[in-house]
């Protein structure tokens, strides 16, 4: 099986604006990734005139949360850098243990999101992590029209973020698994890698090579 | 071959039966963020405590029809309207125009008519607007936004009779299930990111008044837009799924300067006063009327008191103040009065509040009556009356929370009034009243004075609203005088009223010792030009010629003076010449047959009748001194 990859493109944000936009991407690919049943759940922007659409799953709200939380914590101790996080989907399969791979269980990526974020330098600002935080607003903020201007492009690249989203999904559809009939099972396995502390991003790369055998492509 | 045969149609079905689903599911995903009215878009304020997935029984409690494609959404009535016309036509093609429907600025010449008017119709012929708004050809601008246009391109079916078919045809419905799942996820999520989807927000969460609303039609053949509007528009296409027996093709044509549009649009109205607008107690209960002296609010905030409330007629003419609602009916009626009576109200004439009555208006004067400045409808702008409600029950005060529809009919002889001046529009107090026959009646002359040049009722009408056989120019105020210690019921039999002045004796007292709500009433006593309801103030002279005319049409004393000492009912100068010599002679006769009856009868001499005469001469002077000084 092909292991299909979407880099999205490259968005600008301030580091009060992580928690927003990532929200919106991770849950919009999510959304078509569920293909269990779900009662979809309009989730408008607070920074922006957007509105995605949630599976409305508890599991995946707070799993998405944790993982955006645990970005933004490495970009504050890793300003002014370009990050990438990855939303992988894959299948479980049950592989024979061998002396180098430890688990029996395989992961096979089927599809992968990497999601690229600009984390603007002067975002200085603590952002709470709790679930359900309000945005918490630069206090050094720019001149107000520059602010509006940056932030109404970036709205715009949001939005062809999620249109790219759209066509990839309508484009790429014969890899997809069949989907899960199991009851509670809302979405195909996923997992979302963000850059760790210590190691580089490469690395995370050689780690994954390990766990499911197939090597990534990139595109 | 007959199972393969038979796998083949079964899965024939099952794909046709997912490409309607497919249909189904599109309009309703589409309608769903476009159609104000029947928007269900969102679960999450009805949404289960745990996922739908995780429990059987969750996902049991949703219908058949809402599992299609693993996507929950709440079924609209108006979809599956949509849909049934749509299925009388072609299956194959679904055109669903989302469209832009600028109002009218001038909301006056909107007329809006129930649904199902035929012009919109003609336009939207498998829709309902949004709003549940249709005018009637006075849409200003229409533009089409959206086309969503959804096509099954069928073609031949290839023969599936060879091996291996089997397993493929299983794997066709499986397939383009899945796609179609994925698929309506694209189409659920591109909804809400074109712009319309902003409009379709703002008309649903804004309680301001918009300048424009969503429409929508759905057909089988689209009219094509012209190179203009194409140029306008742009497209966004889903990727075909693909069947064994064909294609369905989901594409869009978007405007994208919707946002510019809605921005212009939602400027909201500017104010403008409108003249005749008469409100209710329930929007404002404690409105008052600037000019009048009522200090406390109301305790029955919808006891208003309106000019069919003819239970405060009875009490006392004079002082009426209204509410905002009914306003228009007081200030009216007193036109008419004012021209059709000849008397004005002497003070000394005006009824004495029996316990019941007085206590009554005592309540009702701490009423918030006050017709708003607008709401006067009379250009002489009369000044509000103070009614007093003496027999007002608290059933009707708390029916009377609208301004009502006088009913005509009951009315007799008064013509169709115009109420759309003064009354507004509201639920007929005949239901809601308990003395409705007293309250229709007694709304003749205060509606016919909002049109006093339409109608001028008769005698039988005033008779019939005063319950007293008067003259045209009787002052009213006697009749309530004569009603004020009596049914209502029983004022309209007009035989009970035999002379005008069978009065109580307290009636004679004095106008200074009235209620509050005369003290009140310096608005009583003041000119009241045409349009007021009331007679207004009329010449000592024909005051006294009215009562004069009320004697002379008295009837004889003779019959009764035989068996008991009368007191005359009414004099005037005039009379009581011709009335002293009827007397003479009668007091001739009843000595004569005094002699022959019982012991009831008292003989009576010429100067005992000229004694009489005296009192009562005195008696006149007394009440028109007393007239005077009000009127002075």
């Amino acid at each position: 099986m092909n292991c299909e990859v979407c880099q999205l493109n490259e968005l600008e944000v301030e580091h009060f604006e992580i928690r927003e936009v990532l929200r919106c991407i991770l849950h919009t690919v999510v959304f078509h990734r569920a293909l269990g049943l779900v009662r979809p759940k309009d989730i408008d922007l607070e920074l922006f005139e957007i509105t995605y659409v949630q599976c409305g799953d508890a599991e995946l709200e707070k799993k998405i949360d944790e993982k955006i939380d645990q970005f933004i914590g490495w970009v504050e101790k890793h300003p002014n850098k370009k990050s990438q996080i990855c939303l992988s989907f894959y299948e479980v399969k049950n592989r024979q243990p061998s002396w180098f791979i430890a688990n029996k269980v395989e992961r096979l990526y089927w599809e992968q999101w990497y999601i690229n974020l600009n984390v603007a330098q002067h975002t200085k600002a603590h952002s709470s992590k709790s679930h359900h935080s309000k945005v918490v607003v630069d206090p050094r903020e720019s001149a107000p029209e520059e602010r509006s201007a940056r932030r109404a492009a970036l709205e715009a690249s949001l939005r062809e973020v999620l249109f790219q989203i759209i066509k990839f999904v309508n484009e790429k559809k014969d890899h997809v698994p069949p989907i899960p009939t199991l009851e509670g099972v809302v979405c195909f396995p996923f997992e979302i890698t963000i850059p760790s502390s210590s190691d580089s991003f490469g690395m995370d790369i050689f780690k994954r090579m390990l766990q499911t055998g197939h090597p990534t492509m990139l595109s | 071959m007959a199972p393969s045969h038979g796998n083949s149609h079964s899965e024939a079905a099952k794909i046709e039966q997912i490409i309607t689903e497919i249909f189904h599911k599109s309009l309703q995903i589409i309608l769903e963020v476009r159609a104000p009215d029947t928007s269900s878009r969102n679960f999450s304020g009805e949404q289960a405590m745990s996922s739908p997935s995780s429990s059987s029984s969750s996902s049991s409690s949703l219908r058949a029809r809402d599992k299609w494609f693993n996507l929950a959404l709440r079924e609209c009535p108006a979809v599956l309207e949509n849909l049934d016309l749509w299925r009388q036509s072609n299956c194959q093609r679904m055109v669903v125009d989302v469209v832009l429907v600028q109002r009218p600025v001038d909301w006056d010449s909107v007329n809006f008519s129930p649904k199902g008017n035929s012009s919109s119709k003609e336009r939207y012929p498998y829709c309902w607007n949004s709003d549940q708004d249709e005018f009637r050809g006075q849409v200003r601008s229409e533009k089409t936004i959206e086309r969503w246009v959804l096509q099954y391109e069928s073609r031949k079916v290839k023969d599936n009779r060879s091996s291996g078919s089997r397993r493929s045809s299983n794997n066709n419905s499986h397939a383009l299930y899945k796609k179609s799942i994925l698929l309506l996820r694209s189409l659920y999520a591109t909804v809400r990111l074109l712009p319309a989807y902003k409009i379709f927000r703002d008309l649903n969460s804004s309680c301001q008044i918009r300048t424009f609303s969503l429409a929508h039609r759905v057909f089988s053949h689209d009219e094509p837009f012209s190179r203009r509007e194409q140029a306008e528009m742009q497209r966004f296409g889903f990727t075909p799924l693909e069947t064994s027996s064909g294609r369905l093709c989901l594409s869009v044509l978007y405007r994208s300067s919707e946002l510019d549009m809605s921005s212009e649009s939602s400027t909201p109205m500017s104010p403008h006063v409108i003249s005749d607008y008469v409100g209710s107690p329930l929007a404002d209960p404690l409105k008052r009327f600037p000019s009048l002296p009522v200090a406390a609010p109301s305790s029955l905030p919808f006891s208003r008191r309106h000019s069919w409330g003819f239970d405060l007629y009875r009490a006392s003419p004079p002082l009426v103040s209204f509410s905002p609602s009914p306003s228009p009916t007081y200030s009216e009626p007193q036109a008419s009065f004012s021209n059709r009576s000849s008397c004005h109200f002497p003070p000394m004439s005006l009824p004495p509040h029996p316990p019941e009555t007085s206590l009554a208006y005592k309540k009702h004067t701490s009423f918030d009556y006050c017709p708003s400045p607008a709401f006067s409808p009379s250009p002489s702008a009369s000044p509000p009356i103070c009614i007093p409600g003496s027999h007002l029950s608290k059933g009707l005060l708390r029916s009377e929370s609208a301004p009502v529809n006088i009913p005509t009919s009951k009315l007799g002889s008064s013509p169709s009034l115009s109420n759309k001046q003064y009354l507004p529009p509201s639920p007929p107090i005949r239901s809601t009243r308990s003395g409705t026959l007293r309250t229709d009646n007694c709304t003749g002359p205060i509606h016919t004075g909002a049109t006093v040049e339409q109608f001028s009722p008769g005698k039988d009408e005033i008779r019939k609203y005063f319950g007293m056989k008067i003259s045209a120019n009787c002052s009213p105020q006697i009749s309530y005088s004569r009603s004020s210690s009596r049914s209502f019921q029983d004022d309209f039999d007009g035989s009970d009223f035999a002379c005008a002045f069978d009065v109580d004796d307290d009636d004679m007292t004095d106008p200074r010792s009235r209620p509050d709500s005369f003290d009140q009433k310096g608005h009583f006593c003041e000119p009241i030009e045409p349009g007021g309801f009331f007679p207004i103030r009329k010449s000592h002279d024909a005051a006294v010629g009215d009562l004069v005319r009320m004697l002379k049409k008295a009837p004889p004393l003779r019959a009764e003076f035989s068996n008991s000492l009368n007191v005359p009912q009414a004099s005037g100068p005039e009379i009581w010449s011709n009335s002293i010599q009827e007397r003479k002679a009668a007091v001739q006769h009843a000595a004569s047959a005094s002699m022959t009856s019982s012991g009831f009868v008292t003989l009576k001499t010429t100067a005992d009748a000229l004694e009489e005469l005296q009192g009562y001469r005195e008696m006149k002077n007394l009440l028109f001194e007393q007239g005077g000084k009000s009127y002075t």
